[in-house]
């Protein structure tokens, strides 16, 4: 009987602990109900240096992410796309891509960002065996998908998930790096008029 | 000693590995699908590519697809088994069309070397560049196939350059075998060519061209295609084919033009229409006969297996088809339902 117990007290405790760490393997949702990946981080640097070295990241990431826009003088818009793998044992392909924004803020001594407005797009193989976007048209990562994708769905929120931890590590790194910051020097003009 | 042997290949292949940086990895897809078809008439009447057998749970094929790319050079290497994928596609591995030789066959096989984002070539053999439909089950929404698929090109071996000039145009243009020919007899005889545009978001149309002469043909062929998809909301799309094929000296060809309508109700359900219009060019003083078709689709999907319900009605004004009732006597039109599983991986 004691063991009986301790079996199903074993198989209790181990459930608690898979669905606790799902959850954690998920991002949580903003106030509109979107899923988002927010962080402040406190640093010593000027918001000047900050705010250069937000663009060169948002600038460097060429495959990554796209700088899109400045807002104002201290935040950054960039778009971004992470490539959904599925992979069995030794098998592996894209199975879709998810769209969406990075956005940055500076200040004398921190800033912040966020990753969020996740939009999955499915891929499905071409005529020439590649996998590409079979629309145009991205759908919510939040959204319910049904009892018969549940499973799928899960999995590619779960990815997105780690993905904007690393990115968000590399981010924070890059931002925090501790050589000096150097403003790119501003052009040199040709004067015509006078000589 | 056997063991460090084997500890020692294992480690040539692990630094192996290591070394090749920019390699990415070797990507394996395929798909399998299964069909039931019935025909109110009993008799398997609407003959267009695949989806022919009456009353029986039957096989499509199994599709068997690898992908590999190491820096810029990547090739595609796709085979195919079953009914669907052999006798039913042309041609089959021994080169030629011949339904009672089942091998298999190949769907692509090609190497592509990215010279730049924007440049590329591609050699090989590769599904044709022609039209709305395909022979894999997986890229098509509706199961059984339109006359314009059934009567263009299903491959094209040759050479291509690819120009990507924006994410709205690109331009390709080749040199190509014969119509589904591993080997051109004739030599290398086709030219083709497709203007891609994408002029709003979620529009993309193809404009494509082929001409040559095949080896035995009456004529020289120029096929003239429009192949246009528009995902004008998030559930409604809209796709478009139109074509024109003519052999010179009027040796015939066919004109036709497709419309498919698609509605997702969900993610994982939608409803597709296809109608369309073909009309057969008559040889010389031959008249010109047509066909009408309209087929209903449902996708239902669950994870990487879709349920393809689908009816469809045909009319055969002129009795080119040979449609008949079910006491066999000639007649008009045909109807047929069917139930297909798509299975991608």
């Amino acid at each position: 009987m004691k063991f009986i117990s301790s079996f199903f007290l074993l198989i209790t405790v181990a459930a608690l602990a898979k669905a606790q760490k799902t959850a954690e393997n998920i991002l949580p949702v903003d106030e509109r109900g979107k899923l988002i990946y927010y962080e402040v981080v406190d640093v010593k640097i000027p918001k000047d240096s900050l705010k250069i070295r937000a663009i060169n990241y948002l600038k460097k990431q060429n495959k990554e992410l796209k700088y899109k826009s400045t807002q104002g003088d201290t935040a950054f818009v960039a778009t971004g796309k992470l490539v959904i793998n599925k992979t069995l044992l030794v098998m592996s392909h894209p199975s879709g891509e998810v769209l969406y924004d990075f956005q940055v803020e500076v200040k004398d001594g921190k800033y912040r960002f966020w990753l969020t407005d996740f939009n999955f797009i499915p891929y499905q193989r071409d005529r020439y065996g590649n996998f590409v976007a079979s629309t145009s048209v991205g759908i919510p990562l939040e959204k319910d998908p049904g009892k018969l994708n549940a499973s799928q769905w899960k999995e590619y929120q779960v990815q997105t998930t780690k993905y904007a931890k690393e990115l968000a590590t590399k981010f924070k790194v890059y931002m925090a790096n501790k050589t000096p910051i150097v403003a790119p020097p501003k052009e040199k003009t040709v004067v015509k008029k006078e000589w | 000693m056997k063991i460090k042997s084997l500890l020692s290949v294992l480690a040539l292949g692990l630094g192996t590995t290591a070394y090749a940086q920019d390699a990415t990895p070797l990507q394996i897809s395929g798909s399998v699908d299964t069909y039931y078809k019935y025909d109110f008439s009993k008799v398997g009447n609407i003959k267009t590519s695949f989806a022919s057998e009456q009353n029986s749970v039957s096989l499509g094929m199994i599709d068997l697809a690898l992908k590999k790319t190491t820096g810029k050079a990547s090739f595609v290497g796709e085979l195919s088994f079953g009914p669907r994928g052999q006798a039913q596609s042309i041609p089959n591995a021994a080169g030629a069309y011949d339904e009672t030789d089942n091998s298999f066959h190949i769907q692509n096989l090609y190497i592509n070397y990215a010279f730049s984002d924007k440049f590329s070539m591609t050699a090989g053999y590769m599904g044709t560049f022609i039209g709305y439909e395909v022979i894999s089950p997986v890229g098509n929404f509706n199961y059984s196939t339109s006359y314009l698929f059934t009567n263009g090109p299903f491959q094209n071996a040759g050479i291509k350059a690819t120009y990507v000039f924006s994410d709205k145009v690109s331009l390709m243009a080749g040199l190509f075998n014969d119509w589904n020919a591993y080997q051109d007899f004739n030599g290398v005889s086709h030219i083709g060519a497709q203007l891609m545009i994408a002029p709003v978001k979620g529009w993309t149309a193809y404009l494509n061209v082929l001409s040559g002469y095949a080896a035995g043909a009456a004529g020289t062929g120029t096929i003239l295609d429009l192949t246009t998809a528009y995902q004008i909301t998030d559930k409604f799309k809209l796709g478009l084919n139109a074509a024109d094929y003519s052999v010179s000296d009027d040796n015939g060809g066919y004109t036709g033009a497709a419309l498919y309508p698609q509605y997702a109700f969900t993610p994982a359900v939608s409803l597709g229409l296809r109608g369309e219009y073909f009309k057969y060019k008559g040889v010389a003083a031959a008249p010109d006969a047509s066909v009408t078709s309209i087929t209903l689709s449902g996708n239902i999907k669950a994870g990487g297996l879709t349920f393809i319900p689908e009816v469809r009605f045909d009319n055969d004004k002129d009795f080119t088809q040979s449609f008949v009732k079910s006491s066999l006597a000639p007649a008009k039109s045909a109807s047929q339902f069917s139930l297909a599983a798509v299975y991608a991986f």
